[in-house]
Parts: structure tokens; sequence; C-alpha cells
């Protein structure tokens, strides 16, 4: 028995919104006990959003309608890319053709975009500050991922990620091409700086190092719940570009059958072990690195990427 | 040519030896740490000994293993040790005073594939078999010696300067290797003792500077003294 097509979307979709925090949860937990403390369940941030969403919401004087609009479109952009990319299925499902893997990252740009706004528009020092960090770290980063995603078409010579997913699977001799690793290495560097991880983000909750957190900190409620839920759905969407897409494209859905989707969330979740371990060893092993001295990790990043569009046009004839 | 009838697993590790080559280069030129300099040039001169060997066995030319142990040895194990006592005697540990930063000399380094890459691309005139690795070869040869005059020309410590020597050198041989594997023998180890007599005069000039000008720095060297 294979499921609708409509089911199987609205299952990705669903998958994303619900095992986002469970991820994030995962993280936490691995991290401290990596440094031998016991650390929080990993079902702690599932009660942190339900305690969130019953409390009430205070409001700065100052805020204008953009207080209110930007968690809301934070939140509709993060659901709106599981549409797009292969979450569970390994095929285009019904509204995936809506934007290819560019629309993708518009759309995920977008959601950061207006918690920049909302940042800037209580007039708090720290938002200020955030928004102006996130701006900075934006303009570093935006090459990079436009050259991944341009080196990534250019080895499939389509603009889909369902596409990619096929050839890296179809061909173990792309997949270990100099090219895909170097674009694997390019999209992990993005994945650290997008997640908020160490060697530019502090783990530590203090203003003065605080980036993507000193942006919502004027919020509170069900909206700070929305803001939050929305940033673990952008790490899991994340995860899953970098799964699915580059890193690991094996473990998806074909039929789409009941039984094949829980295996697709099974061998998704596995999967996501191995990268977030890999997250958390470079979390220990780094230290955050100094304002002035980002753009040397973002530069490696978009060494990688020019690196790999010049291999992958010299093996282009295979 | 042996390079003509390369089947694609010869193809995929010449590939990925030069890659790995060029990334370690990269590595050289991005780092503050001048320890970090001379691990990773022992590496790269490890990849090419690996690199001579496979070209030995895959392309009958029994006289490279020969060069492949020489380099292992002497590249791999004999300069880097050399290097680190110098860098430890000094007591410099990192470069400091860089003209350009690391960033911005990564994204010139990048530059410079890409108009290596464009070279190599004229240059060649193989056909297509053989086309990728000879253009990916020139592409890496000529890359690492751009890399090598850019960490030659950006940096100030001395160190730097031998290890952007010895990385100019380490691309011309690795592209040797892959084009013209048929060299003679006896040029090939000429050349490894050249370098071990280079690195040696380095460590005098090193000296010469720590007890004359005070200083390692290439930097304080340029006002004139009557």
């Amino acid at each position: 028995m294979t499921l609708p097509d409509i089911a199987l979307q609205v299952l990705q979709v669903l998958g994303v919104l619900l095992l986002a925090p469970l991820l994030q949860g995962f993280i936490q937990k691995a991290e401290e006990r990596v440094q031998r403390s016991r650390g929080p369940s990993i079902f702690q941030p599932y009660r942190d959003l339900w305690k969130l969403f019953h409390k009430e919401c205070v409001v700065p004087d100052s805020a204008s309608w953009i207080y209110w609009i930007a968690p809301v479109i934070a939140f509709t952009a993060m659901l709106i890319v599981p549409l797009l990319i292969p979450v569970l299925t390994d095929r285009p499902l019904p509204l995936s053709n809506m934007g290819d893997i560019l629309g993708g990252g518009m759309v995920l740009t977008l959601g950061s975009f207006a918690i920049i706004l909302a940042g800037l528009d209580s007039g708090n020092v720290y938002g200020g500050i955030g928004s102006s960090r996130t701006a900075m770290l934006g303009i570093l980063a935006e090459p990079t991922l436009i050259l991944v995603l341009v080196g990534i078409s250019l080895l499939a010579k389509a603009m889909l990620p369902f596409v990619v997913n096929h050839l890296l699977l179809g061909s173990l001799s792309v997949y270990w091409s100099p090219a895909h690793i170097f674009l694997v290495l390019a999209f992990f560097v993005l994945l650290l700086v997008e997640t908020d991880r160490l060697p530019i983000h502090s783990s530590t909750h203090f203003e003065i190092y605080m980036i993507d957190e000193a942006r919502i900190l004027e919020y509170s409620g069900p909206l700070l719940a929305l803001l939050r839920w929305a940033s673990m759905m952008k790490q899991f969407i994340l995860y899953t570009i970098f799964c699915n897409v580059f890193f690991l494209p094996w473990g998806l859905s074909q039929l789409g059958t009941p039984f094949g989707q829980a295996g697709a969330i099974t061998s998704l979740l596995l999967k996501f072990l191995l990268v977030a371990l890999l997250v958390v060893i470079v979390e220990t092993t780094q230290s955050r690195l100094r304002f002035y001295r980002y753009q040397e990790l973002l530069a490696t990043g978009f060494l990688l990427a020019v690196l790999a569009i010049v291999s992958s046009q010299l093996i282009g004839g295979r | 040519m042996f390079l003509s009838h390369i089947t694609s697993l010869q193809a995929s590790i010449f590939s990925s030896l030069a890659i790995l080559s060029l990334l370690l280069t990269f590595v050289m030129l991005g780092s503050h740490w001048l320890r970090n300099y001379v691990y990773a040039f022992a590496v790269q001169s490890w990849l090419i000994a690996i690199l001579s060997a496979c070209v030995a066995y895959f392309g009958g030319f029994p006289e490279l293993y020969v060069i492949a142990v020489l380099t292992a040895l002497l590249r791999g194990l004999v300069l880097p040790y050399l290097l680190i006592r110098i860098v430890d005697r000094l007591n410099v540990k990192r470069e400091i005073h860089t003209v350009l930063q690391s960033s911005s000399s990564m994204v010139l380094g990048a530059l410079a594939v890409i108009f290596a890459y464009v070279i190599a691309n004229h240059i060649n005139q193989e056909m297509l078999p053989a086309a990728h690795i000879v253009v990916l070869a020139l592409t890496v040869m000529l890359s690492m010696k751009l890399l090598g005059f850019l960490m030659l020309s950006v940096r100030d410590e001395a160190i730097s300067q031998i290890l952007g020597l010895l990385v100019l050198e380490n691309g011309v041989f690795l592209g040797s290797q892959i084009l013209v594997p048929g060299m003679p023998l006896l040029i090939e180890i000429v050349i490894l003792f050249d370098l071990l007599i280079v690195v040696a005069c380095f460590g005098m000039l090193v000296r010469y500077l720590v007890v004359h000008a005070g200083t390692t720095s290439s930097r304080q060297l340029n006002r004139l003294v009557g």
C-alpha cells in the first residue's frame, strides 16, 4: 500500500516540525555528556516550548507591527522549505516544483531577514548589535552558500535537490570525486555557521557574545516559542540538506509505503546522530574565534567551494 | 606516454593525491603557526612519495621506486626534522606581522587556482581520457607554484620563506612525476640533495640573521646599513 502523494508531503513537513526539538535536545545532551556532566533530557526543548506557549506575552512600548509579524514569517518560511527538499521521500511531491535549490536557500534567508528586522525594530541596544552581527555573518556566508549550490548544480546538471540525491545514489565515482568531497566540506563549514555552533557562535549565554539570540532578547511567551521553534527547524532543515543532498544520500523512502516512511524517519535520525556527533566534536575541540577572525573560517569555506567548482569542471566529462 | 592509456581507477588515485597536496598547500597558506606549516609540508611530501610509487607501479618505471623512497625519507623526514629544529631554536612560534591576513591570502589563493586552471586548459594537447589527469596535474603544479610565490611574498618570517620555496619545488616535482615520469634518476637525486643544501644554507642564514640583526623577520632588513 502506498500513501497518496499529498499525505507524503504533509508527513515531510510534520516530520521537520515535530522532530526538530529532538535534534536540538540531543545535541545539548551530547555536549554536556562530553563535558562529563549529566545534561538535560533530550526532550527538554519540547518542555521549554510547552512552557513558553503557556506564558503571557510582554510587548515593549517601542515595538511596531514588525515585532508581531517577524516570528510568523520566520516560522512559515521554515514550514515552506521542507516541501522543496527530500526529507523522507526521494522524489518530487506536490508543490515541490515551487522552487529549486536556490529558491529554498532564499526562503531560508527570508526567515532570518525577518528576525534581523525584528531585532532592529524595538530599539533595544542588544537587538541592534545582534542584527548587525548577523548581517555581517550573512554577508560573509552567503557567497559560499551560493557557490556551493552552483557547484552541486554543475555536478548534477540540474537545480533540483532530488536530482542531486539520485545522482549521488547512482554513482559512487561521483560520490568520491574531489568536487563532491570539497562541496561536503564547504557545506559543513556553512552548517556550523548557520546553526549557531562554536567557532563562530558562543555556547555561553552572555549578551556580549550573543549573535542570534541577541536579536530575540525582547521577545517573550508564545512569540519567543515560535522563534525558538523556527531556529530549531532551521537547524533540522540544514541537517536534512547536508545529509540527504550532500553527505549521506542513502535511506530515503522510494515507494512511499507507511513502512518505508517509518524506515526513512529512522535512517534520518541515525544520520543526524552521526552528523550531530561530528558537530559536538568540533564544538568541544574548537574555541570561539574573535569577531575579526570570522572571515578566516568563512574564507576556508569559500575556498573549498571554489576548488569544488574548478575540479567539477575538470571531471565534468563523467 | 603512459597517460594515454590510463584507467579510471588510476586516474582517480592520481587526482585525489594531487588534490590532497593542493589542499595541504592551502593549510600552509591559512595557518598562523610555523609548526603547522612544517607538518603540512611533511604530509605533502609523503603524499608525493606515494604518488611516485603509484606511477612506478602503474607505469612500469622501476627506478621511480627509488625516487619515492628517497622523497619520503628526505622531504618527508629529514627536511621537516631540520625545519622543526630551527623553529624550536629560534623560539618563534607564529607568524605575527603578515602583509595579508590569512583569509585574504586564501581568497587570493583560490583566484590563483582558477588562473592556473585556465592556463592548464590552454596548454593541454591530450585527447579525452588522458586530458583530465593532464589538466589536473598541470593545474595543481601551476597553482602550487603560484601559492609558493604568494607565501614567499606575503610572509616575513625566514622559516615561512624557506617553506614557500619548498612548496614551489614540491609543486614542480609533483607535476613532473605525473607528466614526464621518465626523467633520469640521477637528475632527480641531484634535485633532492640540492634541497637539503638549500635548507642547510637557510639554517645558517637564519642564525646569521639572529646574531647580526637580532630578528628572523625579513621586514627588519629593508633598511640600508652603510
